[in-house]
This record gives structure tokens, sequence and C-alpha cells, in this order.
């Protein structure tokens, strides 16, 4: 039996800039969103409590709490923070798998501090970040990092959770649904048509039907709600690629529509990349229909396109070459891949024939 | 009405017609089987609306007559029985169904066969007759290189190109391509048309190999003629990419080796590749094949040196080895003949001995290697 640990700092940036900033703390405060067209990266828990939420845009945040403060990220700074707990995690385990700036796995199975109980280690890392940091984490213990991801979700802030073997299967029996980790706001209506509303009634359907209603995703679904998860704690993780997807609260039915999404969508992603100097060789759109069909269409380059104007023009190309054939899209996405800092891993790009 | 027929020759029609039956059709009445009687002739008919298949067989009857039978149930019920005649007595006001064999009476609900959607039928069309067997090999050969994207609709199907006496096959999703000419075609006709992949697959399993086969088409449909059997299929209306133009016509760096050695060293080499690319390199110079894979996130790493001719300038070039795999696996010649130009272009695989009466050329796309 593994013993895994998934670390999740809280409101990460809105926290840091309110540990930085004393005239913040104890009032609501969004990282980004300032701008027009803006959302927010990060809420504090006093903003939470107007139910202002991350990926908000910011005229929202602002009409649900209007004494929100914005203020600026500091990226610099977060990643100064980043760095240093991940010290921290290695002092137990190299086993890190850190999943963005402020969430990691951490496999303690065999630590270097001999301790047995990852409880236990999951307490000195939250305490040595709160000394080294001035800023809380969570915490969820378990056997595999399915439950661990969501156990530290259980008592957040500033607490812990652990789920230990004998009451894994009990514990996912209760969850609602919408709480697995995996199941989006949109999966979870669609279970709750089925009247699938906890755990226990997910449980209740085979495999073959979850498969047939939610294709692939509904063998996960079959598995993690039997606790099962074999994927291992991946210190060599590298990001594969950068993207940026948005779902639409209507679907979009003209084109001229789509391609102003696109090209916001292929600026984000070249903002990242920039930031990153990680610039790949293919880019792909995703295209979601209403009926939750989902399309990816993708064009590969000699070098790595590193032009704005160039990945909206692909974009913008690959839509065209596509959009007769799907009318209209609830999601649009635009990701690119084959990166200059995942090459290392070696992995090539298949062609496609040009027809 | 009333008929009797043999459980075990019931049984294998039904099994044949089956496989057209969808597993969530548009209307109930398509998970039934249609059995209509005239003149002692029973017609069973099935159908997910895209393909239909037919096929007759004597039986001995009291009256003509129709009704739909539930597949399943039925298709269950004579598995389940040894070998016997058995007897149908079809209640024509409520459509019930009542099968007496020597051990009983079996009850289930029938609905009314004139519901059953109409099935088109082979109206004014040309028509070519081939052996089943070269249908069959075509089918095999081309098949496992269509698409599943739903996007490109007419690479989810075989093209067929019927040219007077040469018939050819293409089928590509985009990553590599087959094409399967085979002459020797009594034909006087010449067109083009798409058949969906699900139709080929059931007729693959349909057709035996000393049948001959009566293909025709129409604007929307083709249809095969073979034994006892018809079937209909919805043709894919979509223009058919222009293939010949992606066909390279100057690759000058030809790779002869055994296609035995070539496959099981892939096949060794595969294992160690990273599972969702399945990427391997071939390091080619002159008289020296080097096949290798890594998978990084695993350590895993392998490489093998291959006897082989060599024409041409030292390559390296990278290929997704389960489609090379499944390339070599439809080719039947002793030796194999691979024509590259670079490592971004795509290469050409052929069959060193010909078979007679049959072409075949398959291409490749590389995977770009990363550094």
């Amino acid at each position: 039996m593994r013993k895994i640990i998934h670390i999740d700092m809280d409101a990460f940036f809105a926290s840091v800039e309110q540990r930085d900033n004393p005239e913040l703390r104890g009032r609501p405060v969004a990282v980004g969103g300032g701008g027009i067209r803006g959302v927010v990266a990060s809420a504090s828990y006093e903003a939470r409590k107007y139910g202002v939420r991350s990926a908000m845009p910011g005229a929202t945040a602002k009409r649900l709490c209007p004494d929100l403060i914005f203020v600026k990220s500091h990226f610099d700074v977060y990643k100064t923070v980043s760095q240093q707990i991940r010290d921290i995690f290695h002092d137990y385990t190299d086993l890190v798998e850190p999943l963005s700036l402020d969430e990691a796995y951490l496999d303690v199975t065999e630590n270097k501090k001999n301790l047995n109980s990852a409880t236990l280690i999951a307490q000195e890392i939250r305490q040595r970040i709160e000394v080294e940091t001035g800023l809380t984490a969570s915490a969820g213990i378990s056997f595999n990092k399915f439950l661990a991801k969501i156990a530290s979700d259980v008592n957040k802030p500033n607490g812990m959770k652990v789920i230990l073997p004998e009451e894994a299967l009990d514990f996912l029996e209760k969850l609602p649904i919408e709480k697995f980790h995996g199941i989006g706001q949109v999966t979870a209506r669609r279970m709750h048509e089925l009247s699938i509303f906890t755990g226990a009634d997910l449980k209740k359907r085979s495999e073959h039907e979850l498969q047939q209603i939610f294709g692939k995703a509904g063998r996960h679904y079959y598995r993690i709600v039997r606790a099962e998860d074999e994927r291992e704690v991946n210190p060599h993780r590298i990001r594969k690629s950068i993207g940026s997807e948005r779902t639409f609260n209507e679907d979009l039915h003209d084109p001229a529509e789509m391609k102003a999404r696109l090209s916001d969508l292929a600026g984000q992603v070249h903002e990242y990349a920039a930031r990153n100097n990680n610039f790949g060789r293919t880019v792909t759109i995703k295209l979601k229909t209403p009926d939750f069909r989902q399309f990816t269409r993708s064009r590969t380059f000699p070098q790595d396109v590193t032009q704005l104007e160039q990945i909206i023009q692909v974009v913008h190309e690959l839509l065209d070459q596509n959009i007769a054939e799907i009318g209209a899209v609830r999601l649009l996405g635009v990701t690119i891949s084959g990166l200059r800092l995942d090459r290392q891993s070696g992995i090539g790009v298949q062609l496609e024939f040009e027809f | 009405m009333k008929f009797s027929v043999s459980s075990s020759e019931l049984l294998k029609q039904l099994q044949v017609a089956n496989g057209s039956i969808g597993s969530n059709p548009v209307l109930p009445i398509l998970e039934d089987f249609l059995f209509t009687i005239s003149d002692n002739k029973l017609t069973i008919t099935a159908s997910d609306l895209d393909t239909t298949i037919t096929t007759t067989m004597d039986v001995m009857s009291d009256s003509d007559g129709t009704v739909a039978i539930p597949a399943k149930i039925l298709l269950d019920t004579l598995k389940a029985l040894p070998q016997q005649p058995i007897t149908f007595t079809i209640n024509e006001n409520n459509f019930g169904v009542e099968i007496t064999s020597a051990y009983g009476k079996y009850r289930l609900a029938g609905e009314n066969g004139q519901d059953f959607p109409a099935i088109p039928q082979a109206d004014e069309v040309d028509s070519i007759v081939l052996p089943a067997s070269s249908l069959i090999q075509g089918v095999n050969k081309t098949l496992f290189a269509t698409s599943n994207d739903e996007l490109r609709l007419a690479m989810m199907g075989v093209y067929f190109q019927v040219d007077f006496n040469k018939l050819t096959m293409v089928a590509t999703d985009a990553h590599k391509l087959v094409r399967y000419t085979f002459t020797n075609l009594g034909s006087e006709v010449s067109t083009s048309f798409i058949v969906p992949k699900k139709a080929l697959n059931l007729l693959k399993n349909a057709l035996d190999s000393k049948d001959e086969v009566k293909m025709s088409f129409n604007k929307a449909n083709a249809f095969f003629e073979f034994g006892n059997t018809q079937m209909a299929c919805r043709l894919i209306d979509s223009r058919y990419p222009d293939y010949n133009a992606v066909i390279p016509v100057d690759n000058p760096n030809t790779l002869t080796l055994s296609r035995a050695d070539f496959a099981s060293s892939m096949r060794r080499i595969a294992i160690y590749a990273n599972k969702t690319t399945n990427q391997v390199i071939l390091n080619i110079t002159p008289g020296n094949l080097t096949i290798s894979a890594q998978d990084l996130d695993f350590s895993n790493e392998a490489t093998e040196k291959l006897a082989c001719t060599y024409d041409g300038d030292g390559l390296t070039i990278g290929y997704n080895a389960k489609f090379v795999l499944e390339m070599l696996n439809v080719l039947e010649s002793d030796e194999v003949k691979l024509e590259l130009s670079t490592p971004t272009r795509a290469s050409i695989l052929l069959p060193v001995e010909d078979v007679p009466g049959e072409d075949i050329l398959m291409l490749v796309m590389p995977v770009m290697l990363s550094n």
C-alpha cells in the first residue's frame, strides 16, 4: 500500500499578496481580473465568501463583491515561494510531482526521514510551510493520488484529512458526484440527469454502461469510485503542452466570433509560452459541439512557432477547414505542443499527409 | 401464418444478418429481424438504416406474410437449442410469435412487419462481378488504414475506384495509406464511391471465399450479393482526398529487407517505445539498419541491428511502430522494400515479389524526431 500526500496551498496568489501587503489582510482580494476582459486568477477567502472564484470574469466578481480589491499578479514572487515549498518537500522525498506552482503530489511510502506515518509528515510539512513562507497549506493523505487530491479539499483552508484504506469506499460512496476530481460541472449535470448524485449511485452503474455514456472517461469513473487509481507520482513530469480553452455560456454559431475567441485563446497561450520561453512546433485547436462531440485539429511546423500572428493565422485556418462539418461550438481551445523543453523527452511529432 | 425450419440453419442465417443491427437503434423496430415469407421462401432482413443485410432460406410454410421478431431473444433461444426442426406460429392480429421446439413452447411479442423501414433496392445500377476471395483480400488489406475521425467522413471508408477491368481500393487516416489494385475484372463501368468501414467489416465476415460477389451501386448505395445473401449499404457522401497527390514520385533511397525479420524486430523494439507515440527510430546506412526506441519516463531502451540492402544516403527516420507493423502484417512477400526521401516526407512500402493480378502500395508518414 502506497502513502500519497497531496499538498495544496490555500488561495495561493491571493495569500501571497496579503502576506506582502498588510493593508490587504482580512479584505476581499482578487489577483488578476482588473482589466476589461480579465479573469480572476485567484481570490482570497474573504472574497470567496461572496462567491468570487478563480477563472471568473472580473466584472462578474465585482458585481458579486462590490468591495473587491483587484491586485496585479507577481509571478516572480509566486515562483520563489513555489520553489521554497518544493525544497521542503524534497527534505522528505524525491518523489514529488508538482501539478502547478501551488500544489503537488508526494509519495512518502519510503521517505528520507524514515517516518512511518504519512499523516505526521503532512503535518510537519504544513508547519514548515507556515513558518518558512508565512502561508498556509492544506493536505490530503491516502493510498493513491485520486483520494489524496480529494482529501486535501475536505478541511481546506489550513487543514488536512486522511482517508484510510478501510474508509475509502465508504467515503467515496457518500461523496457528492460533483466533488469527484475530474468530474466537472457538465459531467456532473449529465450524471444528475441519470440520477447519479453520489458515489454510491455511480457505483451501481456497470462499466459498460458508463463507457457507453461517457466514452473513455466512463472507465475512469468506474475505477475511481472503487478507489482504484494506480497512477504513480511522477517527479519528471514535463509539461507536454500549453493550452487554453473556454466553454461559452451560449453556443457560438458565427465563425467570425469563433475566430475572435480563438485569437484571445492564442494570445493567452502565446503569453504563457513566451514567459517560459517554451514554444512548440505543433498548433492544435479543440472544438466541442453542442452535443459534446469533441475534435482536435493540428498542424506541425519544422520550427517552433513563436509569433502570435502565426499562431492566430494557423488556428483560423484550422477552423476554416473544419467549421462546415461542425456548425456550432460550445467550447474552443488552443494548444501548442512539441515544446522545446519537452523535446529532451525524445518524443517526436507524428506527421500527416497534406491532402 | 405458420412455418417450420431447422433451428441451426435459421441460426446460421440470423447470425449473418445480426451484424447490421446497431447497438442503439433510432427506431425500436430496428432491434428486430424482419421475417418475410413468400412461396416457402423466408427472407430475413436486419438493418441499422445505413447497412442492411438480407438473407433467404427455404422453409415449410402454410401461407405468406411478414412479422418483425426481436433479435436478441430469438438468437439466444436458438443458440440454446440443439439442432432440431422448430415451428413458428404468428398471430396475424397482434403479431405474437410462438416457437415450438421438441421441449416446449416459447412466446414473444413481435411487431408488424409493415412498420419495418423500407430497404434500398438495387434499381438501374451498374454492376460488376468478382470472386469473393479477391474482395476479401482487398478489404483485409485496406480496412486497417481507415480513419475513425468523424470530421473526415470520407476517410472513414474505403474508396473504390472501378475502371473497366481494374478495381482500386484506397484507405487512409492521413498517417498511413494503402492503395490496393486488382485487375482481371469483368466490368464495363468506370466509377468511384466510398464504402463505410462498418459495412466492409460485416461483409468480410459474411463472405465465403468460394462465392462470387455481384457488386452494384447507384448514387447513394452499394449492394453486394453473394450466395443467398445481399448487403446494401449507404455510401459515404463526401469527396475522397486526392490521394495520388501525396504519393511521392521521387524517393531515391531504397531499403530492402526480410519482411518477417523487420516485423519481429519492430515488435520487440516497440515494447520499449513510449506507449503514447510508439516512436521507433531507424538509423540506416548502406548494409546497416539499426532500430531503436526509448521511453525516458521509465528508463526503457532497446536497440537491434538488422541485415538489409540499402541504396542511398545515410538517414535517420522515426515511425510509429504500430503503423509499420500493421502494414507489414498485410503484406505477403518474403522481402519488402522501403523507399525513402527525407525524415519528414512520406515513405513508400512495397512488396518485393508481386502477387499476379494485384498491386499494392503503402505509404506511411514518419514521426518528426525531436532532436
